[in-house]
C-alpha cells in the first residue's frame, strides 16, 4: 500500500495539502524528479503537438496574422495529388526498408553469431555498425560521389564489366531505389545489433533439446530461433517503420527538389516544403497530423497483428 | 524561388553539389541535383529601389519618424530631437542633417542606438559584411550594429529563417533582401515605406540614382512594391556572363569571342574543345535557374514568366528551343551528366572544364584558384538577342523596427560612393550599383579580363522572375527543365505541364 501511495504521489492523485508532511515531501520530491522529463515532454512534444492541431485550423505565413479557416487545410490535403505521391513514395520506402532491414539484419546476425573467432566477430560487428554513426549529410554526399554518373567509382567499375550505369539520382526509375540502397547501407548496422542481441537471448537449452530430438539446422531456425526471436523482430519492425516513414535527410540532400518527377519526395519532405518554402504553416501542420495519424494507425496494426505471430513469454 | 542572387554570398554550387563554390546554388537547391555548373557565389545583387517617390515633404518626414516609433527627427517636422537619441525609442534625431524633403536628417554623430540587421552570407561573406559595418561605424560611431549573417544556401532557406525568427518575436531593423524575396516581403506589409526618408534626403538619394543604371530604379518600383510606395534602396546587382578558361580555349585552338557569340559558335567550340583536350565545355544543371536556365531562355527571347510575372511562358517555341539546345549539348557530352558531385571549380582549375557561368561571385573563387590571368569573362552565347537575368539586393527598413532613424542612416550610408567602393574592395560578391564604382579600378582590379561585361549586361538584362510564391514557382520550373533536358519527357510536354502548374501560383 505504501508503495502504491508513493507511486501515485507525483501524479497528483490527492491534494498535497491533505497529506501528512512526510508524504507531501515525498510527493514534492517525486515531482521534482519527474520535472525535467515532464518539462521536455511538454515543451518539445505535447506543446508542439497541440500547436500543430491548432495551426492546422488556420492559414498562416509566419509574417502576417493567421486567419481561421476551419477544416479547409484538411480538405485541401485530400485534393492535393502531391500528397498522395509523397505518401506513396514514403510507403514504398518504408516497406522496402522494413523488409530489407529485417531480413538483412537477421541474416547478418545469424552469420556473425556463428563466428567462432572472437577478433573476427568484433571486427565484423564494428564494421557493420560503423556506417550508422556517420551523419546522414556525410553519407549522402559520399554516395553522390560514388554514384556520380560521370566520375563515380561505381559507374567506373560497372563500365569495366560492360554495364552502363544508370543516372541514379536523375532517373525517375532509379532515384528511389538508389536511396533505399543507401539507407540500407547506412542503417543496417542498427537492425543488425538488435537482431544479434535478440539472437543471443534464445535459450541454448531449447536449441540443444531440439537437436537432441533430431531437428536439423533449418528446423531449429524455423521452429526455435525464429519464434524466440519474434519479440525482437517485432520491435525492429516497429522502430524501422517509424524511422523510415520520417525519412528526410538523405532525400533532401541527394535529391533536394524531390527527384525527377517527384519520384523521391517523401511526406516529411513535402511537409517541410509547405511550411518553410511555401510558408503555408497551417497546411504543413495538417500534413504533419496526417503523418502522425498514418504512423499511429500502422503501428497499431502492427501491434494488433503481432498477437498472431509474436511469441509471448 | 530562386537563389539569391542578390545577396552577396558565396554560393554553393549552383546547381548543386557540383560546385562547392557557390552557395547560391545550393539553393538551388540545394543542390540539387543538378550538376551543374556555375560556381556560385554570391549572389547578387543589390537592389533597386524604387524609386520613386521622392515626393514627400516635410510632413512626410515626420510621418516617417513617427511611424518609426520614435525616430526623432527633425526639425522641420517639429521637433528636434536630441542628439543621440536612444535606440529603443527610435532613432535619435536631431541636429544635423539637411534635407530637402522638409525635415532634416540628424548629423551622423547624433544618430545612436542599436541596429539589428540580417543578411545572407557564409563565413567569408560575414567577414566582408563585418568590415562594411565597421566602416559604417566610422561615420556613425554611436550606432551599434548587431548583424546576423545567415549562411543559408539559398534565398528560400534564408527567407524561412528570417520568417521563423520574426514569428518568434525577433525584431529586425534591416534585412538585406534579394530580388527573389522583395515582392514577397513588401506584399506582406512588414516593410516601412521609405518615401518620406527619401524626400528628406533627396539630394543624397538623387545623387545615388543618377549614378546607377536606371533599370534598377525602374525594376524596384515595378517588382518590389505592390502599392507604388518605395520599400527598397537598391544595392549591388548580379548579371550572368561566362567565365572562360583561356588555357583550355588556347589548347583547343578555339578563339574566344571578341564580343558576342552564337549558340552554334558555342556548340562548335565545345565539340572542338572536347575533341582536342577532353575537357567539358560547361556544367549543365537545373537546380539554379539564375544560371542554369534563365540565360538560355533570355538569349532566345524567352523567359519563364511574362514581364508582369502574371503568366507562365515556358511553353513558347522560343523556350522549347532553348531547352532543346541545352539537351543537345548534354547529349553530345559537352557537359558531365547532372545528378552527381561534379566539382566545377576544381575541374575548371585543372583544365577539365572550359567555362563557368555566373555573375560577380565566381570572381572570388577565380582569385582563390589563382586563375585570374587565365580567365576571360564574355557575354553569354546568344541565339536571337543578348540576354542575362538580373538580381539585385534590396535594403528595406522593417516596419517593426524600433530605430528607423538609425536604419535610414545606414541606408543612406550604403548609397555613398565610399561605401560602394569599400564593399567592392573587401570582396563584395556583386556588381556595385554605382556605375562610377563598377567601372573603376576598385572593381576591375584583380579580376578577370572582361569583367566590365558584367556591368554592360545590366543594360540588356531581365529581372529574374520572382513572384510572391517564388519558391513554389522555382520548384515547378526546375523540375520541368530537368525533365526536358534529361529526356524523361518531351521538352514541349514538360513545359506545357509546367505552365499549367504555374498558372495557379501566380
Amino acid at each position: 500500500m505504501t508503495i502504491a501511495v508513493h507511486t501515485a504521489g507525483p501524479v497528483g492523485a490527492a491534494p498535497l495539502g491533505s497529506r501528512p508532511p512526510g508524504r507531501r515531501r515525498t510527493a514534492v520530491a517525486g515531482w521534482l524528479f519527474l520535472s525535467p522529463a515532464l518539462l521536455l515532454f511538454l515543451v518539445f512534444v505535447l506543446g508542439p503537438f497541440l500547436a500543430a492541431i491548432a495551426l492546422s485550423l488556420f492559414s498562416w505565413d509566419m509574417l502576417t496574422p493567421a486567419h481561421f479557416t476551419g477544416l479547409d487545410n484538411f480538405g485541401k490535403l485530400l485534393r492535393d495529388p502531391l500528397v498522395y505521391k509523397a505518401l506513396g513514395n514514403t510507403f514504398i520506402f518504408a516497406f522496402a526498408s522494413v523488409v530489407t532491414h529485417l531480413i538483412g539484419g537477421f541474416l547478418l546476425a545469424l552469420g556473425v553469431n556463428s563466428l567462432r573467432n572472437r577478433v573476427l566477430s568484433y571486427f565484423v560487428r564494428t564494421s557493420l555498425f560503423f556506417p550508422f554513426v556517420i551523419s546522414w549529410a556525410a553519407v549522402a554526399l559520399l554516395w553522390k560521389y560514388v554514384l556520380d554518373p560521370t566520375f563515380g567509382i561505381f559507374t567506373y567499375y560497372l563500365g569495366k564489366i560492360g554495364i552502363t550505369s544508370p543516372a541514379w539520382f536523375i532517373d525517375p526509375h532509379w532515384a528511389l531505389p538508389a536511396i533505399i540502397g543507401i539507407d540500407f547501407w547506412h542503417t543496417i548496422g542498427f537492425t543488425f545489433v538488435i537482431m544479434l542481441a535478440g539472437l543471443q537471448t534464445v535459450p541454448r537449452q531449447l536449441i540443444e533439446a531440439a537437436r537432441s530430438d533430431g531437428a536439423n539446422s533449418r528446423q531449429v531456425l524455423w521452429n526455435v530461433t525464429l519464434p524466440m526471436m519474434s519479440p525482437t523482430i517485432f520491435f525492429a519492425a516497429v522502430i524501422t517503420f517509424i524511422g523510415a516513414f520520417q525519412i528526410f535527410d538523405p532525400i533532401q540532400i541527394i535529391t533536394p527538389d524531390g527527384g525527377p518527377d517527384n519520384s523521391t519526395i517523401s511526406i516529411v519532405m513535402y511537409l517541410y516544403r509547405q511550411g518553410f518554402n511555401a510558408f503555408q504553416v497551417g497546411y504543413a501542420s495538417a500534413v504533419s497530423l496526417l503523418v502522425f495519424a498514418v504512423m499511429m494507425i500502422v503501428t497499431l496494426l502492427q501491434f494488433w497483428g503481432s498477437r498472431r505471430w509474436v511469441h509471448q513469454a | 524561388m530562386e537563389p539569391i542572387e542578390g545577396t552577396s554570398v558565396p554560393e554553393p554550387s549552383t546547381s548543386g553539389p557540383h560546385n562547392p563554390l557557390n552557395r547560391r546554388s545550393a539553393l538551388r537547391l540545394f543542390g540539387a541535383a543538378a550538376a551543374a555548373v556555375p560556381i556560385g557565389g554570391l549572389a547578387a545583387a543589390c537592389s533597386s529601389s524604387s524609386g520613386g517617390n521622392t515626393s514627400s515633404s516635410a510632413a512626410g518626414n515626420t510621418a516617417a519618424s513617427s511611424t518609426a516609433g520614435g525616430a526623432t527627427g527633425s526639425s522641420a517636422a517639429g521637433g528636434s530631437a536630441s542628439a543621440g537619441g536612444s535606440s529603443s525609442a527610435g532613432a535619435s534625431g536631431g541636429a544635423g542633417g539637411s534635407s530637402s524633403g522638409g525635415g532634416s536628417s540628424p548629423a551622423p554623430e547624433d544618430v545612436s542606438g542599436t541596429l539589428v540587421m540580417a543578411y545572407l552570407g557564409d563565413a567569408t561573406q560575414q567577414k566582408a559584411f563585418q568590415a562594411l559595418f565597421d566602416e559604417f561605424n566610422k561615420t556613425y560611431p554611436k550606432v551599434q550594429v548587431k548583424a546576423t549573417g545567415i549562411a543559408a544556401g539559398d534565398w528560400g532557406t534564408f527567407a524561412s529563417t528570417i520568417s521563423t525568427q520574426i514569428a518568434g518575436g525577433k525584431v529586425f531593423d534591416i534585412v538585406d533582401v534579394a530580388t527573389e524575396g522583395q515582392l514577397l516581403m513588401s506584399s506582406k506589409g512588414v516593410l516601412e515605406p521609405l518615401d518620406d526618408f527619401i524626400a528628406r534626403d533627396k539630394a543624397v538619394v538623387d545623387d545615388y540614382y543618377n549614378d546607377i543604371d536606371p533599370h534598377l530604379k525602374e525594376w524596384s518600383a515595378k517588382y518590389g512594391s505592390p502599392d507604388g510606395k518605395t520599400y527598397f534602396i537598391p544595392g549591388g546587382y548580379n548579371t550572368v556572363c561566362m567565365y572562360c578558361n583561356t588555357d583550355v580555349f588556347s589548347q583547343a585552338g578555339v578563339d574566344l569571342p571578341a564580343d558576342t557569340w552564337s549558340w552554334d559558335d558555342f556548340f562548335a567550340a565545345g565539340q572542338q574543345i572536347k575533341d582536342k583536350t577532353g575537357a567539358f565545355m560547361l556544367g549543365i544543371g537545373y537546380g539554379f535557374p539564375f544560371v542554369d536556365i534563365m540565360p538560355w531562355l533570355l538569349t532566345n527571347g524567352a523567359s519563364t514568366l511574362d514581364a508582369d510575372w502574371k503568366n507562365p511562358t515556358l511553353g513558347t517555341p522560343e523556350a522549347v528551343a532553348a531547352a532543346t539546345f541545352v539537351k543537345k549539348m548534354l547529349d553530345a557530352g559537352l557537359s558531365p551528366k547532372p545528378g552527381g558531385a561534379f566539382d566545377a571549380a576544381s575541374q575548371y582549375q585543372k583544365g577539365k572544364l572550359a567555362t563557368l557561368g555566373g555573375g560577380r561571385w565566381p570572381t572570388l573563387d577565380i582569385r582563390r584558384l589563382k586563375m585570374v590571368d587565365k580567365t576571360q569573362i564574355v557575354p553569354w552565347p546568344m541565339q536571337t538577342k543578348p540576354g542575362s537575368p538580373a538580381g539585385w539586393d534590396g535594403w528595406p527598413i522593417m516596419k517593426a523596427s524600433q530605430n528607423k532613424e538609425a536604419a535610414w542612416a545606414f541606408l543612406k550610408w550604403i548609397m555613398s560612393p565610399d561605401a560602394s567602393k569599400f564593399y567592392a574592395q573587401v570582396g563584395g560578391t556583386n556588381v556595385p550599383a554605382r556605375n562610377s564604382v563598377a567601372s573603376s579600378s576598385v572593381f576591375t582590379d584583380d579580376a578577370p579580363k572582361g569583367t566590365e561585361n558584367l556591368m554592360k549586361a545590366i543594360t540588356y538584362a531581365t529581372p529574374i522572375p520572382s513572384p510572391a510564391r517564388g519558391t513554389e514557382v522555382q520548384n515547378v520550373i526546375t523540375k520541368a527543365w530537368q525533365a526536358a533536358i534529361l529526356g524523361t519527357s518531351s521538352v514541349q510536354q514538360a513545359f506545357d505541364n509546367a505552365d499549367s502548374q504555374l498558372k495557379p501560383l501566380l
